[in-house]
């Protein structure tokens, strides 16, 4: 069915750095990832927004690399790098000139082996995370929604519930000794996986990674950080002010099935069948049909990541922007209306087939692109560090899709049947303070 | 102060490997063909995922409309796709759905354009789709309403979020009367648009001769411009009558633009200048004095206020290249206690560049960054239609991508100096703070006359 074949080779260090390399020759540019199983929900009790906070001491210096050095190398070799904190995941990714794959390799392994740092650098980073969370959440209207405010709400276990971008008490809080715990616990060589992805051929790809990365040694194996939710019984709800934006918003998140399983597969269809675009169910309903709202969005994962991108509890989550005149409760029974009705009458032959095709369009864009037009290949990277790091089969890239496309009408209703129900949802309401919004 | 190791188990390489050998950057080949309808079609295969992507624009925007009635074309766009002679609103979506596609319609200030993205299998009904789209939109009296009564929600919601108000109101006083001034409709004009207005929009602006098609993907050329002809060779229409525009106002001396926004935790900063388009000479080595001063990562501007001071997350200093008009702009959203420190250090960095040339090694280290991020753009779909458009609709040399790298790699240090003297007008530049001016509204007035604004544009 999936006419695109990845070639992905795979080699394990002898410290435990997990390698997959695939090569594409179709442009001189290469990308390169390290991925860290480390993420939000791991991060320690009482240092809320510390794993990503550590995301930005990795770009402040290393023992051969100093402060500066690591953005300069990259830039001045014609590439571009980033980081980012997702829960169960934190990354480092850089897309070069092919020419330049040896020199990336060479400061990844730099910063995974030793990271030198300093009180001042932390005290910098710290004042620019503080601006980052200002200018993404606390000067913005609807800032945080529903990332930040419906976790909160939906779960009751810390890793899964606490504020991740981090309370500013918290940051305050952190030292240097918490970045090197942090670094020894999970900076590991047997806690990552290196991607290598491009115009790079696989046995020199390989041999590279040993030689810059196998000598750093494997450390203990991370400890267990149990994130499992109790059961929910109940509807839940909370409720948070918007400072900004005139329009009541809100979230409404469903328990996912755990990844992997056969309802996961046909939970990936029905979120489709809900979210996908203006022919989603939502969005025709509440926006094109009754114009109750102006905006839905949604997704499993919905403003975090993905479907692929998470290892733990999560939500299906539907975000609604709805008009002043509707009230909270009118806008939640439209939108129950929808869900009765796929409880009651499942999907139809035609419209999943048409979501199974789109399923397949959107999968192969990913992987091309995922992020921009000057990151190729990032999505690939993505999901190959994914499959690795929670499924420790990184040749699920060649395979997961056909699991989507062989969901039946059946299995969209069972999942539906026990998915959709209010005791299984947290609802998350963001209601104007300022003029023009109703109260 | 002393740096903590916070492990040395046994010491890596010390020295950064060089470079390998530069391997040839090959632009795809790519097909062009003008229609005898005028339509200009640019066409170029990458086959590493069975999609394509297409994109059609028309060269006239917001701009063009923005005397009678600001933001016409933009919301002409977003009614396109709501019906046309030959399907519904639902149908359409559902079309879309089956063919694995995206739909975008879209316009700024000098273009329309409708783009679609979808499975290599259903080339034919994607671009039946763009026809359909292109010539029969039939602006449905309910869809309109309901667009109508969306944009105003969405203008709402702009006007709340500090960088869309300091980008309108930098926008407004670089442009005065020229059309560029106007970045969105008030919430009146908004209100006031007639379904009739966007079908005279459509009928007089989306016609052939002033088209142009790219397409990227996995398709045959020959065979696609076979289907091209087919879809869109009998399309024709008179070519559109363009207004001349008022020239933009002179500025002598910073000014500063409070808007005042109650309640800030944080304040946006902008600062800018007009500048060129793309068809000055000065294009190339603007572009690199701009990623040395602030276009980079590794610039002048983030190095100091992000990583050195802390003032902030995202600072960045970027060129906006308009067909008229360019403009030159840097911005940072700062903590309020440093708003005169962020302007100063600002300042500081732009006369930098202008009063010292730059040393080798960090021209060198600009000129490989420019060219390498080139490269990378044409490995995706979306990329190279990023690239190809901006030829295409600018009316670039034919030759713009295969020489860009070269003429990057030529530039000297004196290159840089003139244009920083040239472009960075640190003496007339015009200062939009957006914050609360009860915090912020002394440490602005620091650098120069100032004028408030609220976040409706009136002046207070």
């Amino acid at each position: 069915m999936s006419p695109l074949r990845i070639p992905v080779e795979t080699s394990t260090l002898s410290s435990g750095l997990r390698v997959v390399v695939s090569p594409d020759h179709s442009a001189p540019v290469a990308t390169v990832g390290v991925y860290y199983q480390i993420g939000f929900r791991l991060e320690p009790r009482g240092r809320s927004g510390f794993a990503h906070l550590f995301e930005h001491m990795m770009f402040q210096g290393s023992e051969n690399a100093g402060k500066m050095e690591h953005i300069k190398l990259i830039n001045s070799s014609g590439g571009l790098l980033n980081g980012s904190t997702y829960h169960d995941i934190t990354n480092y990714f850089e897309a070069v000139p092919s020419n330049a794959v040896e020199r990336v390799l060479w400061l990844e392994a730099d910063r995974m082996r030793a990271l030198k740092v300093d009180d001042e650098n932390l005290r910098n980073q710290r004042d620019v995370v503080k601006e980052e969370v200002r200018v993404n959440v606390l000067n913005q209207p609807y800032g945080g929604f529903p990332w930040l405010d419906l976790p909160p709400v939906a779960f009751r276990n810390w890793p899964n519930a606490h504020n991740f971008y981090g309370d500013f008490a918290d940051l305050d809080a952190a030292n240097l000794d918490d970045v090197r715990s942090f670094f020894h616990t999970y900076y590991a060589p047997n806690n990552a996986v290196l991607l290598i992805l491009g115009d790079v051929e696989p046995g020199e790809s390989f041999a590279l990674a040993k030689r810059y990365f196998e000598s750093i040694p494997a450390g203990p194996v991370p400890p267990h950080v149990d994130a499992v939710e109790p059961p929910q019984t109940e509807e839940r709800r909370g409720e948070v002010p918007e400072k900004f934006g005139p329009l009541p918003a809100m979230a409404i998140g469903y328990r996912a099935p755990a990844r992997g399983t056969p309802d996961w597969y046909a939970a990936g269809i029905l979120d489709r069948m809900l979210h996908g675009g203006r022919a989603g169910r939502v969005y025709r309903r509440l926006v094109l049909e009754r114009q109750i709202a102006v905006e839905v969005s949604g997704a499993i994962n919905y403003s975090s990541g993905d479907l692929f991108d998470y290892n733990g509890p999560t939500l299906m989550i539907t975000t609604i922007y709805h008009k002043p005149e509707y009230s909270s409760e009118q806008t939640i029974a439209a939108f129950e209306e929808i869900m009765e009705e796929i409880r009651d009458r499942g999907i139809d032959e035609d419209e999943l087939r048409q979501i199974q095709v789109k399923f397949r369009s959107d999968f192969y864009s990913h992987l091309e692109g995922g992020m921009g037009a000057h990151m190729p290949r990032f999505g690939l990277m993505h999901y190959l560090a994914c499959f690795t790091l929670f499924d420790n089969d990184p040749q699920l890239i060649n395979s997961v899709l056909d699991r989507f496309l062989a969901v039946t009408p059946q299995q969209v209703r069972e999942i539906a049947g026990k998915m959709l129900v209010p005791q299984q949802r947290s609802i998350l309401i963001r209601r104007p303070i300022g003029k023009g919004g109703a109260q | 102060m002393s740096s903590t190791i916070i492990e040395t188990p046994k010491s890596g390489p010390t020295k950064a490997p060089p470079l390998g050998p530069e391997r040839p950057v090959a632009w795809p080949k790519r097909a062009t063909r003008t229609l005898a309808n005028g339509m200009q079609v640019v066409l170029v295969e990458t086959h590493w995922v069975p999609k394509i992507t297409a994109e059609l624009f028309f060269r006239s925007g917001n701009a063009v409309t923005a005397a009678r009635a600001p933001g016409l074309a933009e919301i002409t766009a977003s009614v396109v796709r709501t019906g046309t002679a030959n399907r519904d609103s639902q149908t359409i979506e559902e079309n879309l759905r089956h063919m694995g596609a995206d739909l975008g319609t879209s316009a700024g200030a000098d273009t329309s354009a409708i783009s679609i993205s979808g499975l290599a299998e259903s080339a034919d009904g994607l671009l039946a789709m763009l026809d359909d789209l292109a010539r029969h939109a039939s602006f449905p009296a309910d869809e309109f309403e309901r667009v109508r009564r969306q944009k105003l929600e969405e203008l709402r919601v702009e006007r709340t979020t500090p960088a869309f108000i300091a980008a309108e109101r930098l926008r407004h006083v670089l442009f005065g009367a020229h059309p560029y001034a106007i970045v969105a409709p008030s919430e009146a004009q908004a209100e006031s648009y007639r379904r009739e207005q966007l079908q005279e929009y459509y009928a007089g602006h989306y016609v052939p001769s002033d088209a142009l098609l790219v397409i990227v993907g996995d398709f045959n050329t020959p065979a696609m411009f076979e289907l091209i002809e087919k879809t869109f060779g009998q399309w024709s229409a008179p070519s559109p009558v363009k207004p001349s525009n008022p020239a933009p106002p002179a500025l002598h001396g910073r000014q500063v633009h409070l808007v005042h926004l109650p309640g800030s935790v944080q304040t946006d900063v902008l600062v800018g200048n007009r500048a060129i388009t793309r068809l000055d000479p000065d294009w190339y080595r603007f572009g690199l004095a701009n990623s040395i001063y602030g276009g980079a990562f590794n610039s002048r501007l983030v190095m100091n206020i992000r990583e050195q001071k802390g003032y902030t997350y995202s600072p960045r200093s970027g060129i906006s290249a308009l067909r008229e008009h360019g403009y030159f702009t840097v911005h940072a959203a700062v903590r309020n206690d440093v708003v005169a420190a962020t302007l100063t250090e600002m300042f500081y960095e732009m006369d930098r560049m202008r009063s010292l040339p730059v040393g080798d090694d960090e021209l060198a280290d600009a000129r490989n960054y420019m060219t390498g991020v080139f490269s990378l753009g044409v490995a995706t779909q979306d990329g190279m239609i990023g690239q190809l458009s901006t030829v295409y609709l600018n009316r670039l040399p034919d030759d713009y991508l295969e020489t860009y790298r070269e003429r990057i790699r030529s530039l000297t240090s004196a290159d840089v100096l003139a244009a920083a003297r040239r472009h960075f007008d640190s003496a007339n530049a015009q200062i939009v703070i957006v914050g609360d001016r009860g915090q912020i509204g002394e440490e602005a007035a620091l650098f120069g006359e100032m004028k408030q604004y609220d976040a409706q544009g009136n002046e207070i």
